[in-house]
Order: C-alpha cells, then structure tokens, then sequence
C-alpha cells in the first residue's frame, strides 16, 4: 500500500463545520458551547483585553447569565487516540518511545490516561531525542524479535530520526513508527506527504484520513513491518483524528500476519534429503524470532546434524554451546540445508527489505547499502569460532521463512522416521556432541592466551573488559545490546551465546549514537524479563546521544555501561594517520579532528549529570574487577549504573 | 570492511624481509623521546599505548624490528600512491616528516615496551572462564 494524498477528514463525527475548529472550540469547554468560532475570532487578545471593554459574553457571564456545564461534562467523551492506543494494546505493544510533541498530543494523553491501569501496554517511554527513541525501538525488537512502537513529531521528529530509521532499515528490524501531523498549528511542522522524507528507507507507510483507516492502517503497519522482508512502517495520524469523537465506533479486531513457508511437496522433499544422507548437516543465520531458533534446535536434533550458528555476530541465532553446535563429527557433510544463511544444497532465506527499495525510492535517492544489486552481509553472518566448516558452494536458494518451514519439515521427518534410524541418529549426535564441545574448548584455550596480552599495563585492554565481566554476569540471563566491533569483540571468542538475545549485533549502517539507545531498548525488554543488559559504549558514540542514560534512569532499566574510553574516533584517526602518510606530510597531525582530549570527558560526571550511579575514571586495570562487581550489584538492584574506563584504542 | 584490512605484509611485495628468526641488536638510541614520538605520531592508534593493539609490537620475532636501519627502511617504503577508499594500513614515514633520529627513538622505545603476559592461570578470571567453560553443561 502507498501513501495516500491527503483529504478533507472524514471521520464518524465529521458534519458541516471544520473540524479542527469545531475540536479546538470544544477544548475550551463551556464557553465554547455559546461562543461560535467566527466570534472568537473577533475577541480582543489578551493583551489588549487589559484595556478595552469587555465583550458581551463577559459581561452576560460576569452577570451570571451563562449556564456553566456539569463539572463532569466534556466535549468529547471516546475520544479517537482512545481507539487507537486500543489497537496498540490488541497487537501486543508494550512500549512507545517518544519525544513528545503537539501533533500526537491525542495519542499520548490516550497513553497516559486510557486504560486499567493506564500507561499500561503500551507505556510511554520518554526519550530525550527521536534518534533515540528509533534506537530503543530497534534494540528492543532485536532483543525480542516483535516491534515496540515510536512517535515522532511531524517534520521535525521524522528528520530527527531518520538517521536511526536507516540503520533500521538495513537491519530490517520491524518497528511502527507513529508520525503526528498537525495541520494549522505550526506550517514548518507540517507536510503534505510526511513519510516521502523517509519512503525510500522505510518498508510501507500510510496517512489515513478516517477513524476508521486509521485503525485499520495501524493493524497493516504492524503486520507489514513483521512479515518478511521485515522493515520499519510508518503511520502518519492527524491531530484530529485523535482527538475526534469517536461515539459508537467498533474497533475492528486485530488479525496477525500469516507467514507462509515452503510447501507440502518441498518439505517433504527436503526432509526425505536430510533422512537419507549419512551426515546432513544444518547451516543457520539470523531467525525471525525466538521461536524460529526453537525450531531450528528441534530440527537439528530430529535428524542429529551438526549446526553452525551466528549467534556470537548477531541476535536470533542458533545456541553456542548446544550440543550440536559445531563442525560435528566430519565435515564431509552430505546434504546441507541452509537456515537463513548460505548452503551448498538448498538454502530457505526470507527476503531482505532492500528488495523493496527499487519501488520505495520515488526520488532515486539511490542509497548505496540498500540498492538491489548490493548484497550486504546480514547481521550476526560474520563468522564465528565455530563456524570452521570450509565454505561451500551456494546451492538452491528459496526466497521463503526458514522459521514458518521448519514445522512443515518436521512433520514430515516425524512420519518418515523409523526406529532403525532413531539409532543411528541417537549415535550420531553422541559423536558430534563430543567433537563440538572439544573444538569450543579448545578455541576457547586459544582466545584465552591472545587476551591475556597486555594485562596488567594502563590504560585498560579492551580484551580485558570482557574477560572481567563474563564470570560476573555468565550466571545472569544477560544480553550485549552494545555493538562490540569497535571494542574488539572479545565476547565472541570469551562468551557464551546462547540465548536469541545474547548479542544484538552491529549498528547495522554504521552510524554513532546507536549504542546507548539501542542498550535502553533491550534493556525495556529485560526489565520486566530478569535478564541483565551489558553495555560497553565507545565514548564516541556516547557523545551523540547521552540522554538515553536519563531515560536508562527514568525508567529504572536493568543496564550496566562499561565505557570503552579511547578518547577518540579511532577509525578515523587511523583513516587520516595513512592519508597523511601517503602524501608523504606526516602523521603528527592526524589527531586533528579525530581525538577527545584538551579537555577529556568525565563520562562518570556525565552520567551523574543524568541522575545515573557511577564511578571512574578507571585507568588501573587492578581496579577494573571491583568496579565491575559494584556495577553489577547495583543493576541487579534495579539501578543502572556506569563505569568509566579509560582503554586501550581497540 | 575486509578491503580495509589490508595487511601490513601485503604492502611491502619487492621489499626484501630479513629473516625472522634473526637476533634482535642492541638500541642505542633515546626511548623516552620515542615515547613522546609514538604519542605523536598516533602509533597508539593501530599498536596500543604499551605495544598491544590491533597491531602488537611486543615481542613479536618481527624481522621488521631486528635494528634501527631495517625499521626505519620499513617506515620509509610504505605505499605512496593516494588511496581511493580508507585505509587502517601502516601509514607512510617519509624523512621530512619524521627524521632519521625520531625513528630511531621510536624503535628504541618499541624495543623497551615490556612483555605484558602474565601466565593465565594466575588471572582469576582467565581461570574461572576456562573452568566454567568445562563444567558447564547447555541448559536451553
């Protein structure tokens, strides 16, 4: 569906008189009821009031001559946002971010008042910045695998947010961004086609004009933005719809996506395939949900095939240490099938959003990463210490959901297995089982020895960070929101990932700021789940979007911050270092532009600033442990909590 | 990311490595202003503040840091041709830029860097990863 050109509202309350004026007039309650718009109009302002007469409805109602409504009466009684913050609770959303603003003022009174108890699924998360509020929304449906909703303020929050949108894109992470649009109060605020900013990387849009449509438009973003390719979807509500009377209007009932997978014959075929070979083997990336990876672990233990997973590089990935994680046994692997990731004889891959930005770029923008004929790598498809299988020749490739296809293979597997096999099969794994859990062990002696370089010298190693924090957390239902690839990412080698929320990957364009908003997104979900958010933010990226550690604090959210405080954008202070190099001028300057120092950053002061316990500056890697235990103590307590340290570049 | 990652190795075709199992030489030159000069000249960015980074320095048998003459031939063939993309590879030292006294004050710093690696059994928490890492069982 396309964004629909605006028209004149038309909504269950619609009549003759202007809407927004027939709204605006009830707002201001008794007087509105003998006041029509057009004598408003003709009052004197409040500043000449202090010197001219007083006008005839003054004066019949200083004379007691007006009859003041019942104290309990109001203008509008259902109001629409009501229905609208309905249909949010139907469809499961817990949480919305937002900055506020005027044009979804309906909306978030709706929030705030609507319901038993109100602010209540959803509740309003308050974030100081759109950016980070599109953040929170992309980390949390990392971490969960289902949307949470966003709103933004017309022109102004859509452009706020845009960067963090495009980051979402490339990562098709599903959200429901919820855009006010207020026509008549601040024109700068306003546009005709308010999604056009952001069409080319966002999945679907729609601007209803009708109570109705917009109930409607809200079921279909939330099902557009789940259904693959999964996206961000965008619905832009004007104010009076939200504040329009919505009298006996029935809220149609929300129906779920249905995602379909490979058909009866293909699933059969494929499940025949795994039977027969002697060491089938499953390639698996990034499911759609937790439930996907639930299937996977079915899967590969129905058939006894050794499994790769991505769940060190990304979220929704295949658990580490299952005992069928590995290169098994052999890797003369006879049939592998691919989950969401590349295989040598058939690979089941839901379509990526940028399929669809051909049609969704009206202007040619042409962004680089989400052109048709650029492939970027998925999230968590980087590979791991156990994916040591040789890489293999790409296969059969059906654009379908691996998650929705692994039921229909199973089923079939169920039918065709025999006892004999279920032996073979029992044995099977018992071979692989064994095999993988020396080859993580012995990866694991490996990292071990390269992490402990430079242990003891100041500033801290970042290798370190991560081996302090793992014994501290490894018996918490934790989770890295944080991205690690600037850090070093030694949770990948040091960690456990076992969990679809273990690692939520990458920024996913490699825009700063992401960090701390997406670590809050995670960490709503984990506030009322018992898990334990870890992250570790590079100062750089802290600097471009530090108020979500006031909303980490606001709303109490289960987030420990370990700085990784290189005092610089380090990247790019190598990029220029080799310039300078090359053009034979020295690398003596190459810190211009690139280095936070002359003053540093007191990250510790940053975070008490926003209400936030913390402690450091830590240059002394000897008081790293203590530190890290007192933050993890103080999360566990339901406080979030920062610990500067001062670090090694990477 | 991977064009980035250009090795260090890989920019250096035609020029003639020493062996590397050749014996490290005596240093003669001043180590704290190569200190100041590794600061400077940004060396931390890539190597580490103490020689351990993305790059490490430390007690590596590199054949690039047997002597003065050898490390400083090294800083002065880098690659001269202006890249199109980004590079994180060893940028270029030419002589007007650091002179032939701050490379070799670089190198003796580099070669008075300690070796940083204490047994891993005598860090707790290195110990307690591997111990866990064996006791512990999948649980879903």
């Amino acid at each position: 569906m396309s964004s629909k050109k605006p028209e004149q509202p038309k909504g269950p309350s619609a009549t003759t008189v202007d809407r927004r004026g027939f709204l605006k007039g009830a707002a201001t309650g008794a007087a509105a009821l003998a006041v029509t718009p057009v004598a408003r109009a003709q009052e004197p302002s409040a500043y000449r009031a202090s010197f001219t007469a007083p006008s005839y409805q003054q004066m019949q109602r200083d004379a007691g001559l007006v009859e003041l409504p019942a104290p309990d009466s109001r203008g509008v009684v259902r109001p629409g946002s009501d229905l609208m913050v309905q249909a949010l609770k139907e469809m499961g959303i817990e949480f919305v971010a937002s900055n506020n603003g005027s044009s979804f003022e309906g909306i978030q009174e709706s929030i705030a008042n609507y319901g038993s108890p109100p602010n209540h699924m959803p509740e309003f998360i308050t974030a100081l910045h759109e950016e980070s509020s599109v953040d929170m929304a992309n980390g949390y449906a990392k971490a969960e695998g289902r949307p949470m909703a966003v709103m933004l303020h017309g022109t102004l929050g859509i452009q706020h947010a845009s960067m963090s949108i495009f980051q979402a894109y490339n990562t098709g992470t599903p959200m429901l961004l919820i855009v006010g649009r207020d026509v008549g109060f601040i024109q700068a605020h306003t546009a005709d086609d308010m999604a056009a900013m952001c069409r080319s990387f966002t999945k679907w849009d729609a601007q209803p004009t009708t109570l109705s449509e917009c109930i409607d438009t809200l079921h279909e973003a939330y099902r557009q933005a789940v259904t693959p390719p999964t996206g961000p979807a965008m619905v832009v509500i004007d104010i009076e719809l939200q504040k329009e009377e919505a009298q006996d209007f029935d809220l149609p009932r929300f129906r779920p996506a249905v995602i379909e997978g490979v058909d009866t014959a293909t699933a059969k075929d494929i499940a025949e395939k795994l039977l027969n070979a002697s060491n089938p083997r499953l390639e698996t990336g990034m499911f759609r949900t937790p439930k996907g990876i639930g299937a996977a672990v079915e899967l590969a233990e129905l058939i006894g095939a050794s499994t790769s997973t991505t769940s060190t590089g990304g979220p929704m990935g295949f658990p580490q240490r299952h005992p069928l994680c590995g290169p098994g046994e052999e890797s003369n692997y006879d049939y592998v099938l691919g989950l969401e990731a590349d295989a040598s004889d058939l690979s089941l891959k839901r379509p990526i959003v940028n399929s669809l930005t051909a049609q969704r770029d009206v202007m040619g923008i042409g962004f680089g990463s989400l052109r048709e004929d650029y492939a970027p790598a998925p999230p968590g498809s980087e590979p791991t210490p156990l994916d040591r299988s040789p890489r293999q020749p790409q296969g059969t490739v059906l654009k379908v959901d691996a998650q929705a296809s692994i039921p229909l293979i199973i089923g079939e597997l169920s039918r065709l297995i025999t006892p004999a096999k279920q032996r073979e099969i029992e044995q099977r794994k018992a071979r692989h089982a064994r095999t993988n859990r020396e080859t993580f062990l012995t990866a694991l002696r490996v990292a071990v020895e390269e992490k402990k370089k430079g242990w003891d010298l100041s500033p801290v190693s970042t290798a370190r960070i991560y081996a302090e924090l793992w014994p501290l957390i490894m018996n918490e239902d934790w989770c890295l929101a944080s991205p690690s690839n600037f850090s070093g990412a030694h949770h990948r080698e040091l960690w456990e990932h076992n969990k679809p929320y273990s690692y939520l990957g990458t920024q996913g364009a490699g825009g700063m700021g992401y960090g701390p908003g997406a670590c809050a997104g995670a960490a709503l979900a984990a506030r009322s789940r018992g898990r334990f958010v870890v992250n570790v933010q590079p100062d750089g990226d802290l600097n471009y979007s530090p108020g979500a550690l006031w909303t980490a604090v606001h709303h109490e959210l289960p987030m420990l911050t370990v700085m990784h405080n290189n005092r610089a954008w380090h990247q790019e202070y190598m990029f220029l270092q080799y310039l300078a190099g090359v053009r034979g001028r020295g690398t003596d300057r190459g810190h211009i532009g690139c280095v936070l120092r002359d003053p540093f950053i007191d990250y510790s002061k940053m975070a008490q600033a926003y209400g936030m316990d913390s402690e450091g500056p830590i240059e002394n890697p000897a008081l790293l442990t203590a530190a890290l235990d007192r933050g993890v103590r103080s999360v566990k307590n339901g406080k979030p909590y920062l610990i500067d340290v001062v670090t090694q570049p990477r | 990311m991977k064009i980035l990652v250009i090795s260090v190795t890989g920019l250096l075709i035609g020029f003639t490595a020493p062996a590397a199992t050749a014996q490290q030489e005596p240093v003669i030159s001043d180590a704290n202003a190569g200190a100041q000069l590794y600061y400077d000249h940004g060396c931390y960015a890539c190597h580490g503040y103490s020689g351990y980074g993305r790059v490490d320095l430390n007690n590596t048998g590199s054949p690039w840091l047997v002597n003065e003459e050898i490390f400083r031939a090294f800083l002065r063939a880098r690659a001269d041709v202006a890249p199109v993309l980004p590079s994180t590879s060893m940028p270029n030292y030419p002589a007007n830029a650091l002179s032939d006294e701050g490379v070799n004050d670089i190198f003796a710093y580099i070669r008075s860097l300690p070796d940083n690696q204490p047994d891993s059994a005598d860090i707790p928490a290195l110990r307690t990863i591997l111990e866990s890492a064996e006791q512990r069982e999948y649980k879903p």
